[in-house]
């Protein structure tokens, strides 16, 4: 993984001073509330129901075992002993003080972390497929031109006061776990005939109140002309995109009111003007990112173990993944326990999954759009030693990908934008699909749930959504179905008026046993769904409601 | 009014021209199109962009527009809703100076001005980005610092230096011999954790080695990095005390030259206190060199006897103790002598022989490529 140089120590120290005058001029009055909160949310701090909130960024996934332990240490010492896995890879702490931010950030910056731009209209912490120098269907590591991208966001002069905020994947695979079609920018990695690197360019996807599904400008980018062309994409938005509307600021909006065609086309003009000027790559800078981001190696590769005991057969089944050198597997370690918090992971996780990683998993974890954690270079002889670890820290939950999967935003309980809660309803979920069964029969099923139209919770793209509403101080909840996240991204579609809170759970069991019942054989859910319409579930959905 | 840029004055003529009460000022708002601007613009002695809210950034990028699309190499001023903390945006856009609606900040503007002492982006006023800058250390041209250095302080010279150009990657070299105060003052007043490189080489003066330790104590210097011969050597090549005067060049080699080639690449740069009134091949000694591959910065290469004077005593400077005897240049015990008459200040070394250098600051003999390109 990328290791800083002197110079990225200084950026991030220069960083650290920096808000540490805008907190103390903050307190003296210099600075009023309404100019300090754009410069705090850029160093991830908010303001929510009952404290404040820190996120640390953790660029696209990518950590090592110093790094998470200081995150547990962090979780030990200044939070209530655990932290939260958010839906970008970042990491939110619920509980720090005001006063303590600037030392949490010290110690975050001694293990080369921060919590920059994971907030405010500027360009946010950079994602990626969590599997990537691992995954079996991958074309290149993606992660390089995520790290050159997230230098080149960082305290940007020009896009630091966007009309909103600005979200960026890479992918590098074929199959697309970095969602890049919803996102403000996605950038798939291709090949040309002549084997080269390139991107596709996606703009102007995004969920919230007005999900929409990026469109492809660029079939082609060549590597070195990727900042100069992220520029141009920028500034148009910047000068363009609107400032009256909070709610119709994103990208997304401006492209649809140019359309696809005619953004691409302005954004052609900008770049033309600075494609072969100071922003072009230098190769040997590319080699030397490049170079961080090597592949282990498995010397003499054992198969997967073939084993008598069926809990550690089923977790094998369910949370192994196949990677690309033979002898490795990944391992999603999932922070979904039945009835439990979408997310969350205590101080003492935190230590048990650093030391695992250190001792078998070549020093790397990775945090997952799915709130979920990643060891993604396992040999396959030491499958075992992890899984032992991990049901001794209470984090070998066989899970992985099924109903009992939820994500969650923290709704209620914690945001100050959320209309509705969002945690219970996912704990309820949980109970009653893990009680009856439900979640081991439906296999492969996403669900995903938030409590307000910012879909922070990803309710747009997922198989069955559960959105939050206030009607006139009551809790709903608005069930969608047929969204998805990947290459064959969609918008899933609401089904009809919304549920009380305490319906959710059985409409859902409901939804899934309809589908065990009208299945082809081994189709899955998506499939089922996509052949037969949402309005197939209406009934089921809608049943004693 | 606020200046952004580090440099006194950018448009000399146009403030003069706007205090005469003469020339045309374009206001702005943030959303004009740079295209339909460049009409109205030309001609005018300064624009003015207006921020109606300093999260408005849009004036972000018609700043940059104006200089990189129009053409526009005039005075640009921000005004309107501006807060300190956007001194570096607003500078790296393209921005001379800002009239922000909150006065009385001044302070706090010129900090946040210097915040940052490196680039992720490249930006109006030379900077150089990160991923440009990382590859350009080692073919830096020469020709070009110098020439940015040349009308610079000693002290501007070095803070560039240290916190700049070589961040964390450099070290002053001292004798802690006659003028090593002036060098080793400024030093402490930048960042007295800077690395000294003290070459002991065991034939020191007692009296240097005292100056060491008041020098250091009074200027809060923490990071002396002592080097001295390696002992196995020493008893195999000088095993009678005598190789000074045996053969002086073999002396330095072992108690000088390859102590310092032992730990030179944990530096990228190296600072001097050489001056080119040291006279000899020291007269025509640049700012900034590069010997064997390495970088030489020598921030006092100006400097005459009577400005070291000055400093020593502006400062009210500790002097070495032999400076009283007459020694003006001083280095081991075995090998230097008080200046004679009105000889040159290093004529006491080496009295009596050709050599005038220890070898730690001449090129190998087997002179490498880089070298001979300059």
């Amino acid at each position: 993984m990328y290791t800083y140089d002197t110079y990225d120590h200084a950026m991030l120290a220069d960083r650290i001073a920096e808000f540490r005058d805008q907190v103390e001029r903050r307190l003296d009055g210099r600075l009023t509330e309404d100019q300090f909160k754009p410069l705090r949310l850029m160093n991830g701090v908010y303001l929510q129901l009952h404290a404040y909130m820190l996120r640390v960024a953790i660029p696209y996934g990518t950590m090592n075992s110093a790094q998470m332990r200081t995150l547990a240490g962090i979780a030990r010492d200044y939070d209530r002993g655990y932290g939260h896995f958010t839906t970008r890879q970042n990491l939110q702490y619920n509980w720090p003080a005001l006063v303590d931010i600037p030392d949490i950030l010290d110690r975050l910056a001694a293990v080369e972390m921060h919590a920059i731009q994971t907030s405010g209209n500027c360009i946010r912490n950079v994602t990626a497929d969590p599997f990537a120098g691992a995954a079996a269907d991958e074309l290149e590591d993606g992660r390089p031109w995520a790290e050159i991208v997230r230098q080149w966001s960082s305290f940007h002069p020009e896009f630091t006061f966007l009309p909103r905020k600005f979200k960026i994947a890479v992918n590098g695979a074929t199959a697309d776990r970095a969602g890049i079609r919803v996102h403000d920018i996605g950038l798939q990695v291709v090949k040309n005939d002549a084997g080269e690197t390139g991107f596709e360019v996606w703009v102007g996807g995004g969920q919230g109140r007005t999900p929409r599904l990026g469109q492809l400008i660029k079939p082609f980018l060549a590597p070195e002309d990727l900042l100069s062309y992220l520029t141009a994409c920028l500034r148009v938005y910047n000068q363009h995109g609107r400032r009256d509307n909070l709610y119709k600021a994103r990208i997304k909006i401006l492209v649809e009111a140019l359309g696809a065609e005619e953004y691409g086309r302005q954004v052609e003009d900008e770049w033309a003007a600075i494609r072969e000027g100071e922003l072009k790559l230098p190769v040997e800078e590319i080699a030397r990112i490049r170079a961080f981001f090597g592949k282990p190696q498995s010397p003499t590769p054992a198969p997967v173990p073939v084993t008598e005991n069926s809990a550690f057969a089923r977790w094998l089944d369910r949370n192994r993944r196949d990677h690309s050198v033979e002898g490795l597997s990944s391992l999603v370690i999932s922070l979904k326990p039945i009835g439990g918090t979408p997310g969350d992971i205590t101080d003492a996780q935190m230590d048990a999954v650093a030391d695992l990683a250190e001792r078998h998993a070549f020093d790397e974890i990775r945090a997952t759009p799915d709130q979920n954690l990643i060891l993604p270079h396992v040999r396959n002889d030491a499958l075992e030693a992890v899984w032992t670890g991990l049901v001794d820290a209470g984090l070998a939950i066989a899970n992985a990908g099924l109903a009992t999967d939820i994500v969650a935003c923290p709704g209620l309980d914690y945001c100050n934008l959320a209309n509705a809660r969002s945690i219970p309803i996912a704990q309820a979920i949980s109970n009653l699909l893990d009680e009856t069964g439900l979640s081991e029969k439906a296999g492969d099923v996403t669900i995903k749930i938030d409590g307000c139209i910012n879909a922070c919770g990803h309710h747009h793209v997922a198989h069955i959504g559960v959105l939050g509403v206030d009607k006139r101080g009551e809790e709903f909840y608005q069930i969608t179905l047929g969204g998805a996240f990947g290459v064959d991204a969609a918008i899933g579609s609401i089904i009809g008026k919304g549920l009380a809170g305490e319906d959710v759970p059985a409409a859902i069991a409901r939804t899934l046993e309809t589908y065990l019942d009208i299945r082809a054989g081994n189709e899955r859910f998506i499939d089922t769904l996509r052949r037969v319409g949402p309005d197939a579930f209406k009934e089921a959905i809608y049943a004693e409601a | 009014m606020l200046k952004l840029d580090r440099k006194d004055d950018t448009h000399p003529i146009a403030d003069a021209q706007l205090a005469a009460g003469g020339g045309r000022i374009v206001e702005l708002a943030g959303d004009a199109d740079w295209r339909d601007a460049r009409a109205e613009i030309a001609g005018a002695v300064r624009v003015d962009i207006r921020f109606p809210i300093f999260n408005d950034g849009r004036g972000f990028t018609l700043a940059t527009q104006l200089r990189q699309r129009a053409g526009y190499a005039g005075k640009l001023r921000a005004v309107g809703d501006l807060i300190p903390d956007q001194a570096q945006h607003l500078m790296r856009v393209g921005f001379d100076d800002v009239d922000p609606d909150r006065k009385g900040q001044d302070a706090d503007w010129a900090r946040a001005r210097t915040r940052f002492a490196h680039a992720y982006q490249p930006g109006q006023g030379n900077v150089t980005p990160l991923f440009r800058h990382r590859h350009n250390r080692q073919d830096r041209d020469l020709a070009a610092l110098n020439a940015r250095y040349r009308d610079q302080t000693p002290q501007d010279i070095l803070r560039d230096a240290i916190e700049n150009e070589w961040i964390g990657k450099i070290a002053i070299m001292s004798s802690f011999g006659a003028e090593a105060a002036v060098g080793l003052h400024m030093i402490s007043q930048i960042d007295p954790a800077t690395p000294v490189i003290f070459l002991d080489t065991g034939r020191l003066f007692a009296q240097t080695e005292q100056y060491q330790r008041q020098l250091t104590l009074e200027l809060g210097l923490t990071n002396i990095r002592l080097l001295t011969p390696d002992a196995e050597a020493a008893a195999e090549e000088d095993s009678d005390n005598r190789l000074w005067r045996r053969d002086p060049d073999a002396c330095c080699s072992l108690r000088k030259v390859r102590p310092l080639d032992d730990i030179i690449g944990d530096y990228d740069a190296l600072i001097t206190g050489r001056k080119r009134f040291h006279g000899g091949g020291r007269m025509a000694l640049p700012v900034v060199e590069r010997i064997n591959g390495r970088i030489r910065v020598n921030p006092l290469a100006s400097w005459d006897a009577a400005a070291i004077e000055d400093y020593f005593q502006r400062f009210d400077l500790p002097r070495h103790p032999l400076t009283d005897m007459g020694y003006a240049s001083i280095g081991c015990w075995t090998c230097t002598a008080p200046v004679q008459g009105d000889g040159d200040i290093r004529s006491g070394r080496w009295l009596g022989q050709d050599k005038t250098e220890c070898g730690i600051h001449t090129p190998a003999p087997i002179a490498d490529e880089q070298v001979a390109a300059e």
